[in-house]
């Protein structure tokens, strides 16, 4: 009886680390160690920014804004004003050049994953292709 | 008869010795230290203090040594466009913003190291966006060499041009704690919540002070 309890719990377990693909679940991880690397300075751990110098990522509606452009701010920086939930914003974020196409897979993954986001996996191959949408010479 | 005599006198010793430890560990509240190069002129110590200094802060007023006459406050030194740890230092300055917003004899003073960039009109802009005013946080600019000299030798915080940095300059997180006589009276990480916290219990002990070693 008791064992079957144990197997129970274990067999539950093991169901639940199913729901997520064990890949997402890495870009995942990954993509958090590198928001708080990369981007936390500003955006904060929370995700909500600070005043009205840096906006927030988590609730923002600029995340409903095309993929490729996200991914080609994290890698290229963005000028000029923007609109986040109806508040301008004009500091410079400058770009993360350095960042691989797989880093930025994970960070997308990351931010478009909480904070209330479920948007699934970003993969290798939709960076590549949004960067190639806006490449620098 | 001798001897205990002289065992009495080592439990009399032993009880002021320990009624005097006692005093010492009971002392109500310790003060603050006094950081900097002090010099001792006949009984006079002469403590180090803040030098003479003249900036322009986001409302375009002067900011000098009378701004803070009588006053506590708190410097530190940043850049707008800076992307590494000044965001997290105003994030913390903010707090002590709001934990001492019912005491008015407690200002803020942050310096440009960027000074050319960060013009009136931009630290005007960056003070608003942070929803704080200038009766109580200068967001100070000025001649580069002077504010750069200021941290360095008044501040003891480090702040310097060097163009292999990220972004083009070096420069201390520290939170600068400054009594009413112009005084260093702590130096905290301004990218350490708790010593930011430290900082705010600091500010509190220094307001209970009283005006001694003038």
């Amino acid at each position: 009886m008791r064992y079957t309890a144990i197997a129970g719990v274990v067999f539950i377990g093991l169901l639940s680390c199913q729901t997520r693909d064990p890949k997402f679940q890495q870009y995942f991880v990954e993509g958090e160690q590198l928001y708080l690397n990369n981007c936390s300075n500003c955006h904060h751990k929370d995700g909500k920014g600070l005043g009205r110098i840096y906006p927030p990522i988590a609730g923002s509606d600029y995340l409903g804004r095309p993929e490729a452009e996200i991914i080609c701010l994290i890698k290229y920086g963005i000028r000029g004003e923007i609109v986040v939930n109806g508040t301008m914003y004009h500091q410079p974020m400058p770009g993360v050049p350095l960042l691989t196409e797989l880093e930025i897979a994970e960070i997308t993954t990351y931010i478009f994953n909480t904070w209330g986001q479920e948007r699934g996996m970003i993969t290798i191959p939709k960076v590549s292709a949004a960067l190639d949408s806006c490449r620098r010479n | 008869m001798k001897e205990m005599k002289s065992n009495k006198n080592k439990i009399v010793y032993a009880a002021i010795s320990i009624s005097l430890v006692m005093v010492a560990c009971t002392k109500p509240v310790e003060q603050l230290p006094i950081l900097g190069q002090r010099t001792v002129s006949g009984t006079d110590t002469i403590y180090h203090t803040i030098a003479p200094f003249q900036f322009v802060d986001q409302d375009s007023a002067l900011v000098n040594n009378a701004t803070f006459k009588d006053k506590i406050y708190v410097a530190d030194f940043f850049f707008t466009s800076c992307r590494t740890i000044c965001p997290i230092m105003k994030t913390q300055m903010l707090r002590v913003y709001e934990a001492t917003r019912e005491m008015p004899d407690v200002l803020l003073l942050s310096h440009s190291i960027d000074p050319e960039f960060d013009t009136v009109a931009l630290l005007h802009d960056f003070a608003a966006r942070l929803d704080v005013t200038s009766d109580r946080w200068h967001f100070v600019t000025g001649v580069k060499d002077s504010i750069y000299k200021i941290a360095q030798t008044s501040y003891y915080a480090t702040a310097l041009e060097d163009k292999t940095e990220p972004d083009g300059f070096i420069h201390s997180g520290a939170f600068l704690l400054i009594d009413k006589q112009g005084r260093i009276r702590g130096k905290y990480d301004g990218t350490k919540e708790e010593d930011v916290n430290r900082l705010i219990a600091d500010i509190k002990r220094l307001r209970q002070e009283k005006q001694i070693n003038q």
